[in-house]
């Protein structure tokens, strides 16, 4: 099942890599947001089939968005991978405490991004 | 400063270089510095890290390794700064912060990593800060040099 990803990162670039690596790999129907208050609009007006978050980013981080999506009665369900700096195992395990799915850790390879993806869409 | 501290920032340029840009750097001298002002650039982006360990990591390229970089990463040419190349090299630093953070934290050593800023201006040269040492380290690529540069607080402990 092909559904539609929603990409949440402040830097542009990044976004742009994601979404090119997801749209080489058939994964074309992307959403993007610039930070965690940016992506709760957007789940608001999309049917999103997974969500991948960077961590640190200004006005609402990461972790936060992660706390308000499985607090959420109606987005708790979503499969959440997070694609961060963040690599220190403090930090791994409490993403993976407060929900995380899955983690990414920048930099990256496309098959990295497209074996963890495909756990969750296929 | 502590040897400790330079191999986890070596490694973690040319890890993001190699993987992001598929650039592979190679590493020149690393040098300690303190009253001696860096080297100059055109771009540089620098992120702060903050906590036990306090201090900046900088990335500082030429901008033919900046345009290179960015038209790597982003799979489109690029001719000037603009934009694109400010956030890629911004990104760049903020892969060097956090793959050096995760190494310094399993030697006890641990700081949060800030949100980059990016400079940019032919052939600057970014401040000093007080009680700092630094730590230099030049790369050559078929496109150009660049340099790392890391402050940290003279006075650093580890956590254990």
């Amino acid at each position: 099942m092909k559904g539609k990803i929603l990409i949440v990162d402040d830097s542009s670039t990044i976004r742009r890599i994601i979404k090119n690596i997801l749209e080489n790999i058939g994964y074309g129907d992307v959403v993007e947001a610039v930070d965690g208050l940016d992506a709760l609009a957007k789940l608001k007006q999309e049917q999103v089939s997974l969500v991948m978050t960077d961590w640190n980013m200004p006005e609402m981080d990461g972790l936060s968005l992660v706390k308000a999506i499985r607090g959420s009665a109606t987005l708790s369900k979503i499969p959440i991978v997070m694609v961060t700096t963040e690599a220190a195992k403090a930090e791994v395990v409490e993403a993976l405490k407060q929900g995380v799915n899955d983690y990414v850790v920048k930099p990256f390879t496309p098959e990295t991004v497209k074996a963890k993806i495909e756990k969750f869409l296929t | 400063m502590n040897v400790e501290f330079i191999n986890p920032f070596i490694v973690s340029t040319v890890n993001a270089l190699t993987t992001m840009a598929f650039i592979t750097p190679k590493r020149g001298q690393p040098q300690i510095r303190k009253d001696e002002p860096p080297n100059s650039a055109d771009i540089s982006a620098v992120i702060g890290l903050t906590g036990e360990t306090n201090g900046w990591v900088a990335i500082c390229l030429q901008k033919s390794v900046a345009l290179n970089v960015a038209a790597n990463m982003l799979g489109v040419q690029k001719a000037y700064i603009d934009a694109d190349v400010r956030d890629a090299v911004g990104e760049i630093v903020n892969m060097i912060a956090g793959g050096a953070k995760a190494e310094l934290a399993k030697k006890g050593y641990t700081f949060k990593i800030a949100i980059p800023t990016v400079v940019v201006g032919d052939n600057h040269q970014l401040g000093q800060s007080k009680n700092c040492l630094y730590l230099l380290i030049p790369f050559e690529t078929e496109h150009g040099s660049f340099f790392v540069n890391v402050c940290l607080e003279t006075e650093v402990k580890p956590a254990f």
